[in-house]
């Protein structure tokens, strides 16, 4: 989710509310906020409204909700007179660009850009591959002709925050942290992505610009570019941006005319959408009824444009919002002018038996037949480390292919590692320690099924085979469960000491006296007993043996 | 006057009526022990119960005694290093050359030639050893320190010669003993007992004992011995509940595979195939398989395909769908529900694990629990998604606020804030209506509400745990003194 931060008091003077009244008005328009020590305040929005990562975007729409503004109208514009000219370079190759009149830079608000720029490659722009974006100073460029083309890398730029040094593009991709971290995105074999004014390099996207085009406090005018390899994307971030940027106080827009392959365009394009809303739609999604005038009024007060016309409304979503695809986003904008606490509810009526999974009926019933036998119920997480199952024995399991931690590696394939864990911390606890998880496992397969399975360990002073046999027993006689027992060898066990439970030829479980090797391994040192149980296969065998 | 009864335990009236045939009033209890062969801690712990009773006085003494050292045995077991040395000299005739010496005494020679030197026994001219004294004399002074040996070696010496300190041939060593003395004559004692039995037993009942014996009276006050029982893992009880409550809505609980395919946890959730949130630094995959057919879904890959298409504006990928992972999130469930086409109208929800790429800290766990609940009919409304919201939480004792959120599958979305017993709020569900991209991929044709909420995060406000690993504790003390909390 984007956080923003904004100097304490900034997005007060912008919409000359309260501290309160602000908060409130940003929690109904999905927006939280939070106080920091350090003069900042931080806004969490959420990722489908990117016009809302600026100070000036958040005022505007708390202007519409509050009925300060209604509606959208096109921001005043002016030919800027530059040309692009776009070679369509072939990892990246759309670019779509435009000017914004005395955006007037400050200290301040150089941090504030820069972060409306950094949320929305973030998000929108998917970490700069779909779209990036470029600010410079409008009188810095060298020459109002500019084309976007590969540049080899053996051409040189002057990277922005490496002042004086002119660098071949190879160096400044290796070297720049930005380099290094977004350089392999759109680089090809024989050359990566630059935009010139004149001859000179001032940009080579989506990685760095220029030092000579640098935005600083001072700065009147914005140029402005965006590339990337999704069309729609590359124009619909520039339009967020420059209708944004536009409501600063006496800024306005300038067109960039951009000729690809003999093929003229003008940037910004302001593209508004167009959706029909049906005139019952929102009172039938919402379940409220909502006359004409409160629909409309809504609509508006989320900035959209509003023609009501015969069956419903025709919509104009303003071209800052990316998250209208359809009349159903209309109507959520409804809901949020209403204020969602004003929507009311209908009480649920149950007028039908729930009803639980068998299996959990029956993890139910065997907890509490292991509560009876005195172990108590431990629980542990799926994933575990793979030192514990190596130590164990239990080498067939699906390993995480991008684990964040070692120790959560792997998922078990049995409840015993995690049982004995568990006993390995609990040496000093009163004897006997008795403890069980009716928990899941994961086995290896295409794709890897789980199941439901019940473990069951004591450790005591003294502890063997027929402890954890006397328990598993009573547990599966009291099912109804027929079974049989054979002889089984596994790492965990001491053989001859082990078991496998079997029931109509499916395994049910195993038992035994764990392994003294792997009970030092583990540092414990008291016996263990333990036993697993697949409580899948049981549930199975009572549906078939139970009369309905 | 009424007479005066001594009530005592079985033991104590054994022991007492055994030292009255032994004639014992007082004595040392180890020797008493050992002379009349009562074990020593037992009768140590009834004298002591005794003393409390006021029948007899129990005294701890301790005593300082040498004793005699391993070194000092073997010199009386082979005389001392210089008494050897007198009698070599005596056998040789009075002198001896001082190599000679060394070769018969080997190491000891020193300490031998040392201590008789300067105790004026010999003289060393020109490199002999010469008797500087009459050996007889010599060897009486000799047997009066070996004589304090003895002693000191057969039962300790209050006081020791400073000789055998010095040389380290006897050592202090500190002896405890414990003196008593039966305040009221055994006999006495034997003639008004009434003995008391700690615990009624079987045998006391069958052989009509009980009757002859006087039940002891309790401190009823003192602390008993410390017990807990076993016990349900407060987490499973919470879950457990919680099921409850979803059955007694009328929902049906439901399944779904925890390791599951995009398909299911992305795409028919119309969550765009370049999301984010679909990168492999924030999803967890498996390195076997990688992938699995979607044979088996054909008609619904073919509809996922085509409301992607529309929806997003690019060439939908299959093989994304197909990749593996561990499920993300319980709507996938919902999910699998819903592309099975259930008649309406439905409530089913389901409660199991879910997986992030979360590093582990107090409040992030890799692999937490969700509830997820779906419900709709033709006509069903945002109304009737808040109304059941509100009752869960209701339910719960919670009071809800609303706030608009985002989700890629719902639309309008809703996420709901519960306010904790310490007043702040927790942002728990997550809600909307699925959005009709959703619904058209499934093939469901009424509206249906979806909303979910992370377990653990209002388990450990419910159980007032600052640290959501505690609710994965491997201590099992823990777990078995936890506080029972009803609800």
């Amino acid at each position: 989710m984007p956080v923003l931060k904004f100097p304490e008091g900034r997005l007060e003077s912008l919409t000359g509310l309260s501290r309160r009244e602000l908060e409130d008005v940003l929690f109904r328009l999905k927006c939280e906020v939070d106080h920091l020590d350090d003069g900042y305040v931080e806004v969490e929005v959420n990722p489908d409204r990117p016009d809302m990562y600026v100070g000036e975007g958040i005022a505007r729409a708390v202007g519409g909700l509050l009925g300060r503004r209604r509606g959208w109208s096109l921001p005043r514009i002016v030919d800027s007179g530059l040309v692009l000219y776009n070679e369509g370079p072939p990892t990246r190759p759309y670019i779509a660009a435009a000017v914004v009149y005395n955006v007037n830079v400050t200290e301040d608000y150089i941090e504030e850009l820069v972060q409306f720029q950094e949320k929305l490659h973030d998000t929108i722009g998917r970490r700069r591959r779909k779209a990036a974006i470029g600010l410079h100073d409008l009188s810095k460029l060298p020459s109002g002709k500019l084309y976007y083309k590969l540049a080899s890398y053996d051409e040189e730029m002057i990277p922005l925050g490496h002042p004086g040094e002119r660098t071949p593009l190879k160096r400044a991709l290796e070297e720049t942290s930005q380099g290094r971290k977004y350089g392999s995105l759109s680089a090809t074999d024989n050359g990566h992505p630059a935009l010139y004014s004149g001859s000179d390099i001032i940009a080579i996207p989506p990685v760095i610009n220029s030092e000579i085009t640098r935005v600083e406090p001072g700065t009147r005018d914005l140029f402005i570019d965006v590339t990337g390899t999704d069309k729609a994307t590359v124009e619909k971030v520039l339009d967020i941006i420059t209708t944004t940027l536009a409501e600063r106080e006496g800024a306005y827009l300038g067109k960039v005319k951009v000729i690809r392959e003999s093929v003229e365009e003008a940037t910004p394009k302001l593209s508004a959408k167009t959706v029909f809303l049906g005139k019952d739609e929102p009172s039938r999604i919402l379940g409220l009824p909502l006359d004409s005038f409160t629909i409309s009024d809504g609509l508006s007060r989320m900035l959209h444009n509003v023609d009501v016309s015969a069956g419903g409304f025709k919509v104009e979503a303003p071209p800052f919002r990316v998250d209208i695809l359809s009349s159903i986003d209309l109507v959520e904008d409804i809901a949020i002018a209403i204020g969602y606490e004003s929507i009311g509810e209908n009480k649920p009526v149950v007028d039908r038996q729930g009803r639980l999974q068998a299996l959990t009926l029956l993890a139910r019933k065997v907890r509490d037949l292991a509560i009876g036998l005195g172990y108590t119920e431990t629980m542990q997480l799926t994933l575990t480390s793979p030192r514990l199952l190596d130590l164990t024995g239990f080498t067939s399991r699906v390993e995480v292919e991008n684990p964040v931690q070692q120790e959560y590696s792997v998922l078990r394939p049995s409840l015993i590692p995690s049982l004995l864990s568990t006993l390995s911390r609990n040496l000093h606890a009163r004897k006997p320690v008795k403890v069980f998880e009716v928990g899941n496992v994961v086995v290896p397969g295409t794709p890897p099924p789980d199941e439901v399975r019940l473990g069951l360990a004591i450790m005591d002073e003294e502890v063997g085979y027929e402890d954890i046999q006397a328990s598993v027993y009573s547990i599966l006689r009291l099912l109804n469960v027929e079974f049989s027992v054979e002889p089984y060898k596994h790492k965990v066990f001491v053989e001859g000491r082990a078991a496998r439970i079997i029931s109509r030829g499916t395994l049910l479980g195993v038992m035994g006296e764990v392994n003294p090797e792997v009970l030092l391994a583990l540092g414990i040192d008291y016996p263990v007993a333990a036993a697993e149980l697949n409580l899948e296969v049981i549930a199975e065998w009572r549906s078939k043996t139970e009369s309905p | 006057m009424s007479k005066e009864e001594y009530p005592l335990s079985r033991g104590e009236y054994n022991l007492v009526k055994k030292l009255a045939n032994a004639g014992v009033e007082k004595g040392y209890v180890e020797e008493v022990s050992q002379k009349h062969g009562i074990e020593e801690a037992q009768l140590h712990s009834l004298l002591l119960l005794l003393q409390e009773k006021g029948l007899v006085k129990v005294r701890r003494e301790e005593e300082s005694i040498y004793v005699t050292t391993s070194k000092g045995l073997q010199a009386l077991r082979e005389g001392l290093p210089e008494e050897k040395l007198v009698r070599l000299l005596e056998k040789s005739g009075g002198s001896l050359v001082v190599g000679k010496v060394k070769e018969e005494l080997g190491p000891e020679a020193g300490i031998a030639i040392g201590q008789a030197r300067r105790k004026g026994y010999i003289n060393i001219e020109k490199g002999r050893v010469i008797l500087a004294r009459d050996p007889q004399e010599i060897l009486r002074e000799i047997s009066e320190l070996k004589k304090a040996l003895q002693l000191a070696s057969e039962g300790g010496l209050r006081e020791a010669p400073k000789e055998l300190v010095e040389r380290g041939l006897v050592t202090r060593e500190i002896i405890r003993r414990t003196w008593f003395e039966f305040t009221t004559p055994p006999r006495a004692i034997l003639d008004n007992a009434v003995v008391e039995v700690a615990r009624l037993s079987h045998k006391l009942l069958v052989s009509g004992e009980w009757r002859r014996v006087r039940l002891k009276k309790y401190d009823v006050r003192a602390e008993p011995p410390e017990i807990y029982p076993a016990r349900k893992h407060f987490l499973g009880e919470f879950i457990e509940m919680l099921k409850d409550i979803m059955k007694e809505l009328g929902f049906v609980e439901v399944r779904g595979p925890i390791v599951d395919i995009e398909l299911f946890n992305f795409d028919i959730l119309f969550q765009a195939q370049d999301h984010p949130a679909r990168e492999i630094h924030d999803t967890l995959r498996v390195k076997e398989p990688k992938r699995v057919p979607l044979d088996e879904y054909s008609s619904l890959v073919e509809r996922v395909a085509r409301v992607h298409e529309k929806g997003w504006g690019y060439k939908w990928n299959p093989e994304i769908a197909a990749r593996v992972l561990l499920r993300s999130q319980t709507t996938a469930v919902s999910a699998r529900v819903l592309a099975r086409r259930p008649e309406p109208p439905i409530r089913f929800f389901t409660l199991g694990r879910v997986y992030r790429s979360d590093v582990v800290d107090s409040t992030h766990l890799p692999e937490f629990h969700q509830l997820d609940g779906i419900m709709g009919w033709p006509g069903y409304t945002f109304r009737d998604l808040i109304g059941i919201l509100r009752e869960v939480a209701g339910r719960l004792g919670l009071e809800l606020r609303l706030k608009p959120g985002y989700f890629p599958f719902t639309e309008p979305s809703v996420e709901g804030y519960v306010r904790l017993p310490n007043g702040k709020w927790l942002e728990l569900f997550g809600a909307g209506l699925f959005r009709p991209e959703v619904l058209e991929a499934v093939g469901v044709d009424y509206p249906v509400g979806a909303w979910g909420f992370g377990v653990e995060r209002l388990a450990a406000a419910f159980y007032g745990v600052n640290d959501i690993r505690d609710l994965y504790t491997r201590d099992v003390e823990k777990l078995r003194r936890l506080p029972v909390k009803i609800f």
